[in-house]
């Protein structure tokens, strides 16, 4: 790639990271306001459960979600470690373009079955007349924009074309992430920490004892 | 309904205004983390119940999502239909107050079992919280709150009624016991406990009361009720009135001062275990200044204690637990009873799931006062009655009124032929 292209755009990128990362945390920021002490006496530790929230209690045995939907659980798993190591491959690919392009060449497997994984959602979401009526149109934006960047990087060239697009793609993903459902990728971190903390200074986790003894 | 001189764009106005004051360091984080994967149906009683796309959880999050989005969100002001946003227009408050009130129960069990982990309850309060701040609360469960604040209790129990039942327990236990103290206390100075009990079980329950007060006895407690705040109960906690529900606190804790007791002991109620020990001191704003338990509590330190003694062979039957939601799920009381009922019964067997992760009997969430939703409580009620008939037992231990109410009508419908008692009751039966 002419240097003068890759330095606009590996820049235009860090731009878009950075716009990501200031709106994210001003989304979390405001969502939390001026944060709400608990004035009641606590009963249990909230780290514990966070701890245990993030561990044990994601796991099919203890979240009956994932017990009862074992294929969607799987393909969600997949899609999410394979968006997430996309998106560190490309993020490769800005810092330093030969270390990107080797990582990128490894990935191209994982990211088509990602892609495949993502694919099934989609389906689902579509035929689901359950799942037709809880939709808005963001979050088929949402997984068509996911599959986009799992294709770019399963399927481009690692010529100097193929990471021009797929830079320009990734830059794209990031401005649209803190404005629509992709957020989720920062509030599911905040939102579960928040109810495992408030269950844990109650006491409720991590649970006693398994609920089926 | 709301008040009739506010236009529609007042409606809006002030829906909005409490909308962005409720969200922010509670539900804002949830609603921001909802994926609409569609995976929380089937720990949702009311879904199981009657499995369309308006029972589903997150469709109910989503009526309050979708306000959140128009008003707090930069895509949701400017290309709403993307993202589903929504003006609070009057068919949009009808459809979140059918949602929130008439399809939910805030029972948090979806909450502990999404694929995210997000609190899909703290989102329906906040919705409850928008239509109690416009007057759109039912008429049955806001005649509720009013008859709190106007009456001192949820049933508006004259007071004069209160100490005429007090009054025939007290014979009747002073027989049964055979001393002079085994008394329902009432308005006494001094004593070390002040117990606030379910109103019903003034009027409908009254041997629930006196077995707490015979267990009382036995354990040589000093205790006391008050006349005029007794009760344990809090509907605007239901209703989303956080205002009512802080006035309610704010009696009862002034009145446990004023009789200068040493704690406060909630009878065996789960919402109102969870609004006095949990939320109350937030809608006050600061801490007790004295502790607040519940009543199973006691009783384990009695047992512990060796303050009271009994004999498991005086309750032979089978006996399975209703695990409340608030009380449980929502407020971490879920070994004390069990450990109680483990001492006092013959034949004790757990439902499954149990715990934090029962579900919910279908009488939460206010529904109780409901009317128009009855059917669809009682419908509701039908993953609980199987659970319950899984057991083989013939009494059901319930620590909390309202379910009691609700598991008599599923026992009703659904023919379980079981018995439901309060814990105390089956401690009470023990004794020796
Ligand atoms: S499981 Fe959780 S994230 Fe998925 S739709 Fe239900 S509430 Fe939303
Ligand atoms: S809180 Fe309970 S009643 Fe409400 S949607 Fe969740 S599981 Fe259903």
């Amino acid at each position: 790639m002419d240097p003068w292209l890759s330095v606009s755009i590996r820049l235009v990128a860090l731009l878009s990271s950075a716009w990501a990362a200031v709106a994210l945390t001003v989304q979390v920021l405001w969502t939390r306001g001026s944060g709400r002490r608990d004035y009641s006496r606590p009963a249990g530790s909230p780290w514990r459960a966070v701890w245990y929230s993030f561990t044990t209690g994601m796991m099919p045995a203890r979240k009956e979600s994932a017990r009862l939907h074992a294929a969607e659980f799987a393909l969600g798993l997949v899609l999410h470690v394979g968006v997430l190591t996309c998106l560190l491959g490309l993020g490769l690919l800005v810092a330093s373009p030969t270390t990107g392009i080797r990582v990128l060449a490894v990935l191209r497997i994982p990211a088509a079955v990602a892609l495949l994984a993502g694919i099934c959602l989609l389906l689902r979401r579509a035929i689901s007349p359950v799942l037709r009526r809880l939709s808005t149109p963001d979050d088929y934006l949402a997984i068509l924009a996911t599959c986009g960047l799992l294709a770019c990087c399963a399927f481009l060239p690692v010529d100097s074309r193929g990471q021009l697009v797929r830079l320009v793609y990734f830059t794209a993903l990031l401005v649209y992430l803190p404005l629509g459902k992709l957020r989720h990728a920062v509030f599911f971190f905040v939102s579960r920490g928040n109810y495992a903390r408030r269950l844990g200074y109650r006491g409720v986790y991590p649970p006693a004892r398994a609920a089926t003894e | 309904m709301p008040a009739d001189d506010k236009t529609p764009a007042d409606i809006a106005t002030a829906a909005r205004e409490a909308l962005v004051r409720v969200v922010r360091g509670a539900a804002a984080y949830h609603l921001n983390a909802c994926v609409r994967c569609g995976l929380c149906g089937e720990s949702c009683h009311i879904y199981r119940a009657d499995p369309t796309p308006e029972n589903l959880p997150a469709a109910k999050a989503a009526k309050v999502a979708s306000h959140y989005r128009r008003y707090c969100t930069l895509v949701g002001r400017y290309l709403p239909r993307l993202v589903g946003a929504r003006d609070f227009t009057s068919a949009a408050l009808e459809e979140l107050v059918e949602a929130v009130y008439g399809r939910c129960t805030g029972c948090g069990r979806c909450g502990l079992h999404c694929s995210i982990g997000l609190d899909v309850a703290a989102i329906i309060r906040a919705g409850r919280h928008v239509l109690a701040s416009i007057g759109m609360v039912p008429d049955g469960l806001q005649r509720t709150v009013s008859n709190q604040l106007e009456t001192g209790n949820q049933m508006a129990i004259p007071r004069d009624e209160l100490l005429s039942t007090a009054e025939w327990l007290s014979e009747d236990l002073k027989l049964e016991r055979g001393d002079e103290a085994a008394r329902v206390y009432v308005d006494q100075p001094g004593q070390r406990i002040l117990y606030l009990v379910n109103p019903r079980e003034v009027k409908f329950f009254p041997l629930s009361l006196m077995a707490a007060a015979g267990v009382f006895h036995a354990a040589g407690e000093r205790w006391t009720m008050s006349s005029k705040f007794y009760d344990v109960t809090n509907y605007g906690f239901y209703s989303g009135d956080d205002d009512a529900a802080r006035e309610l606190t704010r009696r009862v804790m002034e009145e446990a001062r004023a009789l200068g007791v040493q704690e406060v002991i909630l009878s065996e109620c789960g919402h109102g275990f969870r609004s006095f020990r949990w939320e109350g001191p937030n809608w006050l704003g600061q801490e007790y200044p004295l502790p607040v338990r519940s009543v199973l509590e006691l009783l384990e330190e009695y047992l512990a204690a060796g303050r009271i003694k009994v004999d498991p062979a005086k309750n032979s039957a089978r006996v399975t637990l209703h695990d409340p939601c608030n009380l449980v799920r929502w407020g971490g009381v879920s070994e004390p009873q069990r450990r109680v009922l483990h001492q006092v019964v013959q034949d004790f067997v757990e439902m499954t799931p149990n715990r934090q992760d029962n579900f919910c009997c279908g009488g939460g969430g206010g529904m109780l006062s409901m009317s128009e939703y009855g059917d669809r409580r009682v419908a509701s009620g039908a993953t609980k009655a199987e659970q319950i008939r899984a057991t083989g037992a013939s009494i059901v231990a319930t620590p909390c009124h309202n379910c009691a109410d609700q598991l008599l009508e599923l026992s009703k419908r659904y023919k379980l032929g079981v018995e439901i008692q309060a814990v105390v009751e089956l401690v009470y039966s023990a004794l020796l």
